[in-house]
């Protein structure tokens, strides 16, 4: 499809002016030589041309609404349209973050009491909402851990993280200087007790743990993981990932977690908008809380007000307080749902994870064998004679409608141990799942019958497979290099 | 250059020791492994390297993968040639596609490597894995 | 519940199909001490039209920001964001939709952010540019980290002028790094070329500078870069209000080596301090230090041309400890809504918007320095904020134009200490003051004092 730059027309416009430009004032009494620029070239395009181009831009997308979505540790559930109305009214829209206290109560009073929510839901005591994304607040979190251990006068260097960790733990160490020591899995797929007692020692800060973890499983030693690390002095860190599956079931809080972050762009409904805005706030235990990055929310009964500078805190991450409107759809989210629905959330997706992987097992080898939490991971390892990679599988499905599943690799073995990472989220209808499914187990059967159709898929997709090599090569990074080229 | 005369490493380096110095690549079951590489990045001529620390950093689409030196030694020179043309590291994995020259420090260690033949060998049991 | 298709009947038969005879036996791993073992404690759930009552009930506790106007910037601005904009980015394929991990998929995404990444490159004269980040100040916090990787220098020169929240930033990311930052005043409200002078040496990796600064002051960039690159140092040209693009030099012209930005001047709504969206430009020699996702052209097996993302082994999920950040989910729905306001506004209309703001700026200034209420602080050209000080009572000139819909300036002796900055107001103007708003906002504060 053309660029915008390809369908500009010299002399036209898509807005408007108002009559009174200041035509009196002098340009060159504002801006001294030295720093007037000469004008930029944007592209010249009318109001009609500018909405036809996103409206076509717009249907080469595939959205939640669209259809099924089931990636994996990404809980891809549907976006409620009430909160996305009440999240651009003017007066939210329209609220300046330096606008005087008084003026913006409504705004603090989202903020202060979803924090209260989130610490009943997870069981901590405080959050802080300004991280802007999971990884954010993952950073945020190991900051907290890193001062912490500084203020004591403790200069641990190292973290443990899974080896099935998600890449952003071990950056995240990184960035907060924290040597990440990997720690291997067990055979059934979760923490290695003797293991986690080998490493943690005196010079390690703690553990950061996904539970249900990355492939979907339940930790259920997490009582023995969690005296195992507050016994040498660790701290227990959770990646609020998977939260899906533990509503009304089990809260970090109460598991030993001494901090958290969660993403309300998964688990609490607001839309990941191609790759956000979303937000992971970052709770903790009370003897943490000073530590939070400011600012933080509170009330004396009477009005609210932004804190939280105080000496201990880590400081700030961003120029503002939190990413207001996914604050207000997750809040009215989670007032819409109340506490059976929240269960009913975790029930469901649970249910429908193990449905699925019932379904499928026998045509897609499992990866664990056992009932897993809010996603199931299964392989195409057994189409391997027939020279299909799980990446073939997934593109296939495209065909039939779907969104494909995340496919993931071990870190470690990159294609001996490739699977496919299946979350159908509770705001998928059995009648859904079985489309799904029947489409993987035609699949299964295109597999061995006409291998050639998956390593050409798709077929059916507004573009056809693309060259990653030659975009990687020949790196063309905007259209300015592309006229280069030519 | 014929695999049969080199020497390889677990981790899929190979290795070929001349009188002079040793040229340093990729084996072909790992270049297959890792797909079309787009990037190399290359260490300083005149480090010093240790068995089993980095030596050069290879890029696919989706995966970077380290070379780690097959033994102690330093870095003499390095294929330039492949900062260019990466995709020869996969066209021809022992020849066109070598990565780093170097001077082996310590020759004992060559003999705790494995020949053809036992390479071979142990990439059927990594498959079996 | 509404957003739960599955009845209690279905439920039951997907159990069944599992193999299990309740949803209990799925769980039976989790050991019972361990449970909640009780009901969370959560107010009764709400239907939609007594949810939709109770969020604009929390809304009117706020001002009445309807038809209100920010006289206030310091890092967010009140700019026109038009209809269609915010008409195209309810398209529920844009904002519902995931990371563009399948391009097959994604391509109304991914073909936005190589948009976005032209006009980016062009507004700025850089080679190469990431299209979201979380913010400005993250932006300039990743950039910082950036410096230091590419230098393996371990201080940091920050401009007093920065954006006092973008300097907090910008310690938070280096602090476990124990880089030493180093303060570099400014003169008369612009960066002091004499300390500069005198200050740097050759263990500074970066100096920060923001441009237009913290004070709405036009800094000597060029001057900066020189002597910031006499010392083997790199220039983080920082700009918290992109709009200064349609009018000032770009920092590529000036010497920059990297460019955090603010985008959310570029069709952006103020709410209440985010989402907005930071980017981050650099010299193309810089590119594979750069954190964060990029969009790159490509062909599909038909030969058509096709966006993919790409240099992705920067990242975490394939470089982990060693990726470039740890940012993988950041603004991407704010890069379309950029890139929608930048295509409406076009070549014409961002220069003369951006024009405008600079001219209404000096038009309020002029007016509130003849009231005699007001006399100006530093000797400095500006964009569309300046600072001055009032002869009122603070609390009444607040009181005053917030009664007439105007959120008032930002007092920046929160932020700076000194005496000469008590009683300085912060006042940014924009396009969406007309001629008769700044007359009437120096009527009101030309009363006597």
């Amino acid at each position: 499809m053309k660029l915008i730059f390809e369908k500009s027309v010299k002399g036209r416009d898509g807005y408007s002016l108002p009559a009174d430009l200041f035509e009196d004032v002098s340009i060159a009494d504002c801006i001294p030589d030295y720093a007037l620029g000469a004008k930029k070239t944007l592209s010249e395009v009318s109001e009609v041309d500018v909405v036809r181009h996103f409206t076509k831009l717009s249907k080469l997308n595939y959205g939640i609404d669209d259809g099924l979505y089931p990636l994996g540790s990404c809980t891809m559930k549907y976006n409620p349209k009430i909160n996305e109305k009440l999240s651009v009214l003017d007066n939210f829209v329209n609220a300046h973050p330096f606008s005087p206290e008084d003026t913006v109560q409504g705004c603090l009073k989202i903020m202060y009491e979803l924090d209260k929510l989130l610490c009943e839901i997870t069981g901590m005591d405080r959050y802080s909402l300004v991280p802007a994304a999971g990884a954010h607040g993952e950073l945020a979190g190991v900051f907290i851990i890193r001062k912490y251990f500084t203020d004591r006068g403790e200069g641990r260097h190292k973290m443990l993280v899974p080896d099935s960790a998600h890449g952003t733990n071990p950056a995240s160490c990184a960035m907060a200087g924290f040597k990440s020591v990997e720690l291997k899995s067990n055979e059934k797929g979760t923490v290695n007790k003797e293991e986690l007692k080998r490493l943690m020692d005196e010079d390690t800060a703690g553990l950061m743990l996904t539970n249900p973890n990355t492939v979907g499983l339940f930790d259920d030693e997490i009582q023995a993981i969690e005296q195992i690390v507050h016994q040498k002095g660790g701290l227990l860190y959770y990646d609020g990932a998977n939260l899906n599956a533990s509503f009304g079931i089990l809260r970090p809080g109460d598991t030993g977690f001494d901090i958290t972050h969660i993403n309300l762009h998964k688990t609490f409904s607001t839309p990941h908008g191609g790759g956000g805005p979303g937000a992971g706030p970052v709770g903790v235990k009370k003897f943490l809380a000073s530590y939070l990055p400011s600012p933080l929310v509170t009330f004396d009964g009477k009005k609210y007000r932004l804190t939280g500078d105080g000496e201990k805190n880590i400081g700030r991450l961003r120029a503002f307080w939190c990413n207001f409107p996914v604050m207000l759809k997750a809040y009215a989210w989670i007032l819409s749902l109340g506490e059976k629905g929240l269960r009913n959330v975790s029930e469901t997706s649970i249910i429908n994870a193990n449905y699925v992987f019932a379904k499928l097992k026998n045509y897609y080898r499992p990866a664990y064998d056992r009932f897993c939490a809010h996603e199931c991971v299964i392989t195409a390892r057994d189409y391997k004679q027939y020279g299909i990679k799980t990446l073939d599988v997934a593109k296939r499905l495209m065909d039939y409608g779907f969104y494909p599943p995340t496919i993931y690799f071990p870190h470690f073995k990159p294609h001996a141990k490739e699977t496919m990472m299946i979350e159908p989220c509770e705001s998928e209808s059995k009648e859904t799942i079985d489309q799904f499914i029947t489409a993987m187990i035609k699949i299964s059967h295109e597999a061995k019958t006409n291998p050639e159709l998956l390593k050409n898929a798709p077929h059916k997709t507004p573009i056809r497979r693309t060259d990653e090599v030659l975009a990687a090569r020949r790196p063309v990074l905007h259209y300015d290099d592309e006229l280069k080229l030519k | 250059m014929d695999p049969k005369t080199l020497r390889f490493t677990g981790e899929h380096e190979w290795i070929e020791a001349g009188k002079t110095g040793a040229k340093v690549g990729l084996s072909d079951y790992a270049q297959e492994e890792l797909s079309d590489i787009v990037y190399v990045e290359f260490p300083p001529i005149g480090k010093k390297v240790a068995k089993g620390e980095t030596l050069v950093i290879l890029e696919s689409v989706k995966a970077t993968s380290e070379v780690y030196a097959p033994v102690n030694g330093e870095v003499t020179n390095v294929n330039n040639d492949l900062e260019q043309n990466p995709q020869k590291i996969n066209d021809d994995p022992y020849g066109e596609g070598w990565l780093v020259e170097m001077e082996i420090s310590d020759p004992a260690q060559l003999s705790e490597l494995m020949d053809d033949h036992a390479y071979q060998d142990y990439l059927k049991q990594e498959e079996l894995n | 519940m509404r957003y739960i298709p599955n009845t209690e009947e279905q439920k039951k038969e997907m159990l069944k199909e599992i193999g299990v005879s309740s949803f209990e036996d799925l769980i039976q791993c989790i050991p019972s001490q361990l449970r909640l073992n009780r009901k969370l404690h959560l107010p009764e759930p709400l239907a939609e039209n007594e949810l939709k009552e109770m969020i604009y009930r929390i809304a009117g506790e706020n001002m009445d920001f309807s038809l209100s106007k920010a006289l206030v910037g310091a890092g967010a601005y009140q700019h026109h964001v038009p209809e269609a904009e915010k008409a195209l980015l309810q398209r529920e394929e844009f904002y519902t939709a995931y990371t563009p991990y399948q391009p097959e998929l994604s391509q109304g995404t991914l073909q936005s952010m190589f948009e976005l990444q032209t006009y980016l490159a062009r507004l700025t004269k850089m080679d190469v540019v990431i299209p979201s980040m979380y913010d400005g100040a993250s932006a300039t916090g990743e950039a910082a980290l950036m410096s230091l990787r590419l230098t393996h220098r371990n201080k940091i020169m920050i401009s007093s002028s920065l954006h006092p929240h973008y300097r907090d930033t910008v310690r938070t990311y280096t602090a476990p790094h124990e880089t030493e930052i180093l303060d570099l005043p400014h003169d008369n409200g612009l960066v002091d070329l004499h300390k500069l002078k005198a200050a740097i040496d050759e263990e500074v990796a970066a100096v920060i500078v923001q441009n237009p600064n913290f004070f709405g002051g036009i800094e000597k960039v060029a001057d900066i870069s020189e002597l910031v690159h006499s010392a083997g140092a790199l220039l983080i040209h920082v700009i918290a209000e992109s709009m200064s693009l349609g009018v000032l030099q770009a920092p590529g012209e000036l010497g920059a080596d990297i460019v955090p930005g603010e985008a959310q001047s570029l069709g952006l709504d103020l709410n209440f301090g985010g989402p907005y969206n930071g980017y981050l430009a650099a010299r193309k020699q810089l590119l594979r230090q750069l954190p964060g996702r990029i969009a790159g052209e490509t062909v599909d097996k038909e030969g058509q041309r096709v966006f993919v993302m790409t240099l992705r082994t920067r990242e975490q999920d394939i470089r982990r400890e060693k990726a470039t950040s740890n940012i993988c989910t950041n603004h991407g729905l704010n890069i379309v809504a950029s890139n929608i306001y930048l295509s409406l506004l076009g070549t014409e209309g961002f220069h003369k918007v951006s024009l405008l703001n600079t001219k209404a700026a000096h038009y309020l200034e002029n007016l509130l320095i003849q009231s005699g209420n007001f006399e100006t602080v530093f000797q400095y050209p500006f964009y569309n904020e300046f600072l001055l000080r009032s002869k009122m009572n603070i609390s009444d000139v607040k009181e005053m134009l917030i009664e007439n819909g105007f959120i008032p300036p930002l007092e920046i002796s929160r932020f700076y200490r000194d005496k000469i900055y008590e009683n300085v107001l912060l006042f940014a103007v924009t396009e969406i003051f007309s001629r008769e708003d700044l007359d009437k906002i120096a009527d009101l504060l030309s009363v006597g004092c």
